[in-house]
């Protein structure tokens, strides 16, 4: 089994890609990061499909950071596809949004999210949110065994 | 359903039945009265008659025997009569008044009325004429024996006609008359010459010698006829009544069905109406629910909307401002840096800007929870945590504790925080600056109130102070975005309660509160 330390950013804005980015690099947090730009795209890498056919399905992400709010399909539809499938239903989902809409909450924790973060406005905020999540996720947290197919 | 109800006919023919009872019971009773009282009338007239007969044979003897006598005993003392002369034609009464009572009878007859039998009947008469039939016989021995009794009456019936018969006692035998009814041998030899045999003789003193037996005819056929008319007329207007009044009382039945039926008809229309504009009503209801509901969608969609889309934007100019700080600060002047803090500062505002409209938008807009809050305990809470924020500014806190009302908690607590919080953000410039939550009587009603020392305000602009975006201090004086009380009047609002302001101008401010 190949321990594998990469992120698998869901992100459809390229400022607040380019701004996580900076935020990991500003951190040190220097592992692989994977960015999908919409929910079909996450999907597709995670299961080996679309452009990403013939991946080595046993490389998983250590941690997806998934916007909700994307063209195609929608981050709540992508967990639920994630937490539906034996690979993948595993693996930490953090829900990296905008929105702290309560409704947004309640449906992400419901379809089994790890975390559910919101985007501060504030860089400085941000960076450190970022920061955080990094330390505990890649650092602290034990990932689950990856799943063989 | 029509008035004839399945049972109607047999109703109506016991109901002919009766009326056909009462008319026969009517009738009968009506011609029996009127029987009884046309005999009653009857038998009255023929005993009027019998009397009357009666007393004219009795004036018809007194005449003979007080005038006709003495005239005649005085011709024969002057010698105009035969000493010996004696003729019954004459001198007896009782012959005369029977004679009389034949020319009376055929008179009678002449004039078509009924004859009226009359005897002065004897059981031993001297004129075989006055022999006492079978009844008169046992009459005459009846007086004889009963003397008490004085008459006998009884209706006869003979040939098919009713017959009032009375017999009274006529003649009793005194001493004077036993000269001429006594012993044969010791009588007036003339007499003796006259009426050879023992009739008229060998009477006894006290016994009643004749009787008077009449019989007069109750004529009152006629009578039946007409009770039979009267009754059978009585009948029949009663049964004409009873139809009539059965008539009029079917025909009042009649229009009063007609009138409830119309009645019936009537309210079914209105009902039906009513039912109508039922409908109409609650498709427009459920038409105007489902449009608030798509405003309330659209609402929340907006919400969502600019939760995600102002805020994305935002991030970016404060990332990449901050990005261009910290990337190329060495080559920015102070005056670049300034300007890249102040767009920086303007992302800040507006971020809090947008979070505090959304908090505006999503206050509920169905029906609030309500529990019991504990007013004093939630602002002493937030009194706490102002105080945390800012540990090196001195304000003094008066809370009146225990004061609860009923109302949604999380709201109440943001309107306490927004209250409380304007408190102290407009006092951060007051000296010994006092914050009051505490609560008073007002017409009755308990109202709630937050005051400060602080900053205060124009009361002129008292009415502007709840509208959203609405600020009466500059950004520099003091920070916010006029979303704050816009909120707190609306949750107040929503809890059916009211909320005023009072303030001065450097004088601090009163928020007075109350929630239903």
């Amino acid at each position: 089994m190949r321990k594998n330390n990469m992120i698998l950013l869901v992100e459809d804005n390229p400022d607040d890609e380019a701004l996580t980015l900076r935020a990991l690099k500003k951190n040190n947090i220097l592992n692989e990061v994977v960015v999908a730009r919409d929910g079909a795209e996450a999907l597709d890498f995670l299961f080996g499909a679309g452009a990403y056919a013939g991946r080595d399905l046993a490389l998983m992400p250590e941690v997806i950071l998934l916007d909700i709010n994307l063209p195609k399909i929608n981050g709540l539809e992508v967990l639920e596809k994630i937490r539906a499938n034996e690979r993948t239903r595993l693996l930490p989902v953090v829900i990296l949004t905008t929105s702290n809409e309560e409704r947004d909450k309640i449906k992400s924790y419901t379809l089994g999210a790890n975390s559910f973060i919101r985007k501060p406005v504030d860089f400085q905020q941000f960076s450190e949110a970022i920061r955080q999540l990094g330390v505990y996720w890649l650092v602290l947290n034990q990932s689950p065994p990856v799943v063989r197919g | 359903m029509g008035p004839e109800s399945p049972g109607g006919t047999s109703q109506s023919g016991r109901r002919y039945w009766k009326i056909l009872v009462v008319t026969l019971g009517v009738t009968c009773a009506v011609g029996a009265g009127l029987y009884q009282l046309a005999y009653l009338y009857v038998l009255n007239e023929a005993e009027r008659n019998i009397q009357a007969l009666l007393l004219a044979h009795k004036g018809t003897h007194r005449y003979i025997q007080e005038v006709m006598h003495p005239a005649f005993y005085k011709l024969k003392a002057e010698g105009m009569v035969a000493e010996k002369f004696y003729s019954p034609e004459i001198l007896s009464s009782s012959f005369i008044v029977r004679n009389e009572h034949k020319a009376y009878n055929e008179e009678r007859k002449a004039a078509g009325l009924g004859e009226v039998y009359y005897k002065m009947a004897a059981l031993n008469p001297r004129n075989p004429v006055n022999k006492a039939d079978a009844l008169e016989e046992k009459l005459i021995r009846m007086f004889n024996e009963n003397k008490e009794i004085k008459d006998y009456r009884k209706v006869v019936r003979i040939d098919g006609k009713d017959y009032l018969y009375v017999a009274l006692p006529f003649l009793v035998n005194q001493e004077r008359c036993m000269k001429c009814h006594g012993d044969r041998g010791n009588a007036p030899l003339g007499l003796q010459a006259l009426y050879p045999g023992q009739g008229g003789f060998n009477e006894k003193v006290g016994d009643i010698r004749a009787i008077e037996s009449i019989r007069a005819p109750m004529e009152h056929q006629y009578y039946l006829l007409y009770i039979f008319v009267a009754s059978s007329f009585s009948g029949l207007l009663v049964l004409a009544g009873l139809l009539l009044f059965n008539t009029r009382l079917r025909e009042m039945v009649r229009a009063r069905t007609h009138e409830l039926e119309q009645e019936v008809v009537e309210r079914r229309k209105a009902e039906e109406e009513v039912r109508q504009v039922n409908e109409v009503l609650e498709e427009r209801v459920e038409e105007r629910t489902a449009q608030i509901a798509a405003a309330n969608k659209e609402l929340d969609s907006f919400a969502y909307s600019v939760s995600h889309d102002l805020r994305a934007p935002l991030r970016g100019i404060d990332g990449f401002s901050q990005a261009l700080l910290e990337d190329y600060g060495e080559r920015l002047d102070e005056t670049a840096k300034n300007y890249i803090s102040r767009v920086r500062a303007g992302c800040l505002r507006m971020g809090h800007l947008i979070d505090d409209m959304l908090q505006l938008s999503r206050l509920p807009r169905g029906e609030i929870l309500r529990q019991e809050v504990d007013l004093s305990g939630v602002a002493g809470e937030i009194a706490e945590e102002l105080q945390r924020t800012a540990p090196e500014r001195r304000v003094v806190f008066e809370i009146t504790p225990g004061v609860k009302v009923s109302g949604d908690a999380i709201l109440l607590r943001a309107v306490l925080d927004n209250l409380l919080g304007n408190a102290w953000k407009f006092t951060a410039k007051t000296e010994e600056a006092r914050i009051t939550f505490g609560h008073q009587e007002e017409n009755g009603k308990e109202v709630l109130f937050v005051r400060d020392n602080g900053a205060g305000f124009d009361m002129a602009y008292a009415d502007k102070l709840f509208g959203a975006f609405q600020r009466l201090h500059s950004s520099q004086e003091f920070e916010g975005t006029g979303i704050g009380l816009a909120t707190v009047q609306r949750i107040i609002h929503r809890h059916g309660g009211n909320i005023r302001a009072e303030g001065a101008v450097g004088q601090g401010a009163t928020f007075y509160f109350s929630v239903c």
